[in-house]
């Protein structure tokens, strides 16, 4: 018997008009979008492919250690086709070095031709289908229950010897398996020409398996409110009307609402203010020791005189917003003075002196820094989140993130990377030794050579990482839909006919 | 006639459930509306104000050689942030809020280059890693809600009747056609502005009183013109749903072809539109403009070298050609860059122009004095502003006798300190009469659509048959 309720509502929803145009526009709307997002996708790897190029030739082209600049550069994430998350909006430079740590929140952007371009807000695929698949959910569920009992034909399925919540469960499938038509097509063009153009790997089909099976989840929640709004009223008209306002506000009203509403407290700025002045504590620290040993004669003798024969240029302070320290001292020597040479040992006992008190320095402040930015930037955004997954779209699209690897921690996984490259960095530095060699600040022994330095590589975390990061969203999704079903249940066996 | 029907739509609409929850949505809305606006509007004027105030203060601080300010220019110009912030946000954190004139490019012991304008790209907030949304302004409310609520009044007026069968015996009156389409039309259009106009006068209300917010005569009229530009916009939803309404023989068919339409024009269209758009034409690149402006250096100073080292005088002649020449290929390079950029995203924003949303938004923008039209205003006045600078200099150094008028060598200008009072001031100025201009296109555009709209909806509806 369900097997024939399943047919008959088939048949009933794929012969209907509001079946063929669901079908045409998602169609259309996701393969016009894909071909944009791959243009641009191809735009961002030619940049980040340069950005690499010129910043190894830099690097080559610099003469000596101190003066040396080592940045890394973010390549831009295939799958932020599919939900760009925060992959597009932050930094994707930093520079590396042992006076610093590099985080999330100090990188830059490198540049892009047209400033202005971004003007034009990008729509990636998880955004059409955040609107499509909510309208077509509600469309074809609001007159599922309330139709039927409008033109009567409610009575003469219920007279039938079936249980009523095996009618539901039939209109369920039914309408699921054709609103996950244009879905699967939709996403096979896409994948059509995302293949063609943008290789992909086999991890990344498995998070794109994990973005459809979010869709579904998604899909079924909102035809899963649409049947809950039907069976709750009499008359299809009031179902529509209240089935597309609570869509204008879960999609289009209430993500915004809430973001404008909530803002920033005030103990922010006090939790900004005592973290810096922590690190400047560690920053002035370090200042201290390195003037003391300076003002040593008996190893440096006149200190202003060794500090313009090296031509010695320093800097600590520490970035009001970031708060992270900048612990610099670079020896920006043109040409060498004639009795240069007295002053070599005394620059090789310097260097070797202070740089390794940067370096701790900046690991030191990097321990207070890493708690502040949590409570100062995280916990908003976090709260933030948390605040818009009251709206499904919020749930979807944090889950479809955190597959795609564009939520927050996947940046951060680069940002990671980073500062085990810094480590990387710094320990070739101590095996080369290369704070007390002569090409830490002199040049006129030829140039230093890189080619031994291992070179900066990012992989994004497996597959399984970005699974345990969005099931918890997937879970919910999933629990509401069980919860509206059963919801929907109950009304219905104690609705009246 | 006409009002008998407008006013029984009119009962109609009034007591049904969307009726309630279009108030509710529009009220809701506007009113977070005008609170966010109050809390963040004051401290956006306070930081212009002191960064005005700042910038001021480091141009008269080089007043003491005139040399000092003809080197190293105006400074930093800002932006006058609209006092209508709150009807369109209009991408601003996409747009700087600041030109800059810099002038260390090279230096050598007696020559430096002089200051340029440079249009620097927005700085994006590179820390703030909270979830992006847009801002609810009025262009948002009129954009979307306005717009689904006009379709969602007029989806079944014509349908409706027909299923119900009460279009029959409207039709079987001595009413000519044209009247009952015209009484649909407006008793939906009076319903959904009751609400609308509501919203907006409570939204103005909680702004007005704040003391914080101080809105002008010229502020009182621009509102105005966008409220009729909402109208406007009403209108043509009203008229596409009357339109399909009237074709289609079901209300779910109606409503179903209407909401994708719907989406396809006001949230998806606009911002394909322009990505597709954008790609056509690329400006020069930053390593290209790189590129050229070492080129330009080198010829100069090649030229440079040749001709001194005979005199004194000569060569201070041709180390100030040398500077002046270099300002002025640097300063038109730079200018055709930017103008490279601006056509770019203008063309975009022409071809976008096909959806009625993204007129309306370009619309309020330019109303609401935010935006990019507003962008290239303020370029506008701040490259006019540079011109008045340079002259200023030139016309100080005139006056001064004793001077060798030679600008761009310290010993060649005058040597006199210059009054701080006397330095032109940049005063960013918008002009209601100019965006009128500009949108004075987009406007005619959105009435031709609402006029063709609404004569194939009366076509549509003269046609049908009961």
């Amino acid at each position: 018997m369900l097997k024939a309720l399943i047919g008959r509502e088939l048949l009933n929803n794929l012969m209907t008009f509001r079946f063929a145009a669901v079908l045409l526009i998602t169609l259309l709307l996701v393969v016009v979008n894909t071909a944009v997002l791959i243009q641009d996708y191809e735009q961002r790897l030619e940049s980040y492919n340069n950005a690499v190029k010129m910043h190894h030739q830099e690097l080559r082209n610099s003469k000596t250690y101190s003066t040396a600049y080592l940045f890394v550069d973010r390549a831009p994430n295939p799958l932020s086709i599919f939900n760009v998350g925060l992959d597009k909006r932050l930094g994707n430079l930093t520079g590396i070095y042992h006076g610093f740590v590099p985080t999330l929140w100090d990188a830059q952007m490198h540049g892009t031709d047209n400033p202005f371009i971004a003007f034009f807000s990008s729509i990636d695929i998880v955004f059409v289908f955040e609107v499509i698949l909510s309208l077509m959910g509600l469309i074809f569920a609001y007159d599922a229950i309330a139709g039927e009992r409008e033109r009567g034909t409610l009575r003469l399925v219920l007279a039938q010897p079936i249980r009523r919540g095996q009618i539901l469960l039939a209109k369920y499938i039914s309408a699921m398996a054709c609103l996950l038509v244009p879905l699967i097509l939709s996403l096979l063009f896409a994948l059509l020409l995302l293949t063609r153009s943008i290789p992909l790997s086999t991890d990344d089909f498995l998070r794109i398996a994990g973005i459809v099976f979010t869709s579904f989840a998604y899909l079924s929640l909102f035809y899963l409110i649409g049947l809950l709004i039907s069976v709750a009223t009499r008359r299809t008209g009031t179902a529509l009307m209240l089935a597309m306002f609570v869509w204008g506000f879960l999609i289009l009203v209430y993500p915004n609402l809430i973001r404008a509403t909530v803002n920033p407290s005030a103990d922010v700025q006090e939790r900004t203010k005592t973290a810096k002045n922590q690190i400047q504590q560690i920053v002035d620290e370090y200042e201290r020791e390195r003037k003391k040993f300076l003002e040593n004669k008996s190893v440096i003798g006149d200190a202003s005189q060794f500090i313009e024969a090296v031509s010695l240029y320093t800097d600590a302070h520490v970035d009001s917003v970031t708060l992270s320290p900048y612990l610099e001292n670079m020896s920006l020597i043109s040409e060498i003075p004639p009795d240069f040479e007295k002053y070599v040992p005394i620059a090789k006992k310097y260097y070797s002196f202070v740089e390794p008190l940067a370096t701790n320095a900046a690991d030191k402040a990097w321990l207070v820094q890493k708690q502040a930015l949590d409570d100062i930037f995280v916990r908003q955004a976090v709260m933030d989140r948390a605040l818009l997954k009251l709206s499904p779209v919020g749930i979807y699209d944090a889950a479809t993130q955190a597959w795609a690897g564009t939520d927050l921690l996947g940046l951060r996984d680069f940002f990671d990377a980073t500062r085990r490259y810094r480590r990387v960095v710094i320990d070739y530095l101590y095996a080369t030794d290369a704070f007390s060699s002569r090409e830490w600040f002199v040049a006129d022994k030829g140039p230093v050579d890189w080619s031994t330095l291992p070179r900066f590589t990012f992989e994004r975390r497996d597959v399984g990482t970005n699974a345990k990061r969005a099931l918890p969203d997937l879970f919910l999704l999933l629990i509401c839909n069980l919860v509206l079903f059963m919801g929907i249940v109950l009304i219905f066996i104690r609705s009246e006919v | 006639m006409i009002w008998h029907i407008a006013k029984r739509e009119l009962y109609d609409n009034l007591n049904s459930l969307r009726f309630a929850l279009t108030m509710v949505l529009l009220l809701g809305l506007m009113l977070t509306n005008a609170v966010v606006h109050l809390q963040e509007h004051p401290a956006r004027i306070q930081k212009y104000l002191s960064s005005v105030v700042d910038a001021r203060n480091v141009l008269e601080s080089r007043a003491d050689s005139l040399y000092d300010l003809a080197r190293k220019g105006p400074g930093k110009l800002y932006k006058k942030p609209s006092p209508l912030h709150f009807c369109a946000e209009g991408g601003d954190t996409f747009l700087s809020s600041a030109v800059e004139a810099h002038y260390y490019f090279w230096d050598t012991d007696d020559l430096g280059s002089f200051w340029r304008m440079q249009y620097p790209a927005a700085t994006p907030n590179l820390t703030n890693i909270r979830p992006d949304v847009t801002k609810v302004d009025w262009a948002f409310v009129i954009g979307y809600a306005l717009s689904l609520i006009a379709l969602l009044f007029t989806f079944d007026s014509v349908s409706g009747e027909r299923e119900r069968g009460t279009l029959r015996l409207i039709l079987a009156n001595s009413v000519p056609r044209h009247t009952v389409l015209i009484g649909k039309f407006l008793g939906a259009l009076i319903s959904v502005n009751i609400s609308f106009a509501l919203a907006v006068l409570i939204n103005l209300l909680v702004i007005s009183t704040s003391s914080a917010v101080h809105l002008g005569a010229d502020a009182w009229g621009r509102i105005g013109i966008v409220f009729f530009i909402a109208l406007l916009y009403t209108c043509l939803f009203l008229a596409l749903g009357l339109l399909v309404s009237a074709r289609v023989q079901r209300s779910a068919v109606s409503l179903v072809i209407l909401l994708l339409t719907w989406v396809t024009f006001v949230v998806f269209m606009p911002s394909i539109l322009a990505s597709i758009a954008s790609g056509f034409s690329s400006p020069m690149s930053a390593d290209e403009l790189q590129v050229r402006r070492y080129q330009i250096n080198d010829k100069l100073w090649e030229e440079y070298h040749q001709k001194t080292g005979v005199s004194k005088l000569q060569d201070m002649q041709v180390g100030s050609r040398l500077v002046t020449q270099d300002k002025v290929e640097q300063d038109r390079l730079i200018e055709k860059r930017l103008m490279q950029q601006v056509e770019q995203v203008q063309r975009a924003r022409s071809i976008t122009q096909i959806s009625p949303a993204a007129i309306v938004q370009h619309l309020l923008e330019s109303f609401a004095g935010t935006g990019f039209e507003r962008h290239l205003q303020f370029l506008e006045n701040a490259q006019h502003y540079g011109r008045q600078y340079s002259e200023f200099i030139v016309e100080t150094d005139r006056t001064d006798l004793q001077s060798l008028h030679l600008i761009g060598v310290r010993e060649g200008m005058s040597q006199k300190p210059v009054s701080p009072e006397a330095i032109p001031r940049f005063e960013d100025t918008l002009s209601l009469s100019k965006d009128f201009n500009t949108a004075a296109t987009e406007l005619l555009l959105l009435i031709l659509f609402v006029v063709v709209l609404l004569s194939s909806a009366y076509l549509a509806f003269v046609r049908v048959e009961v």
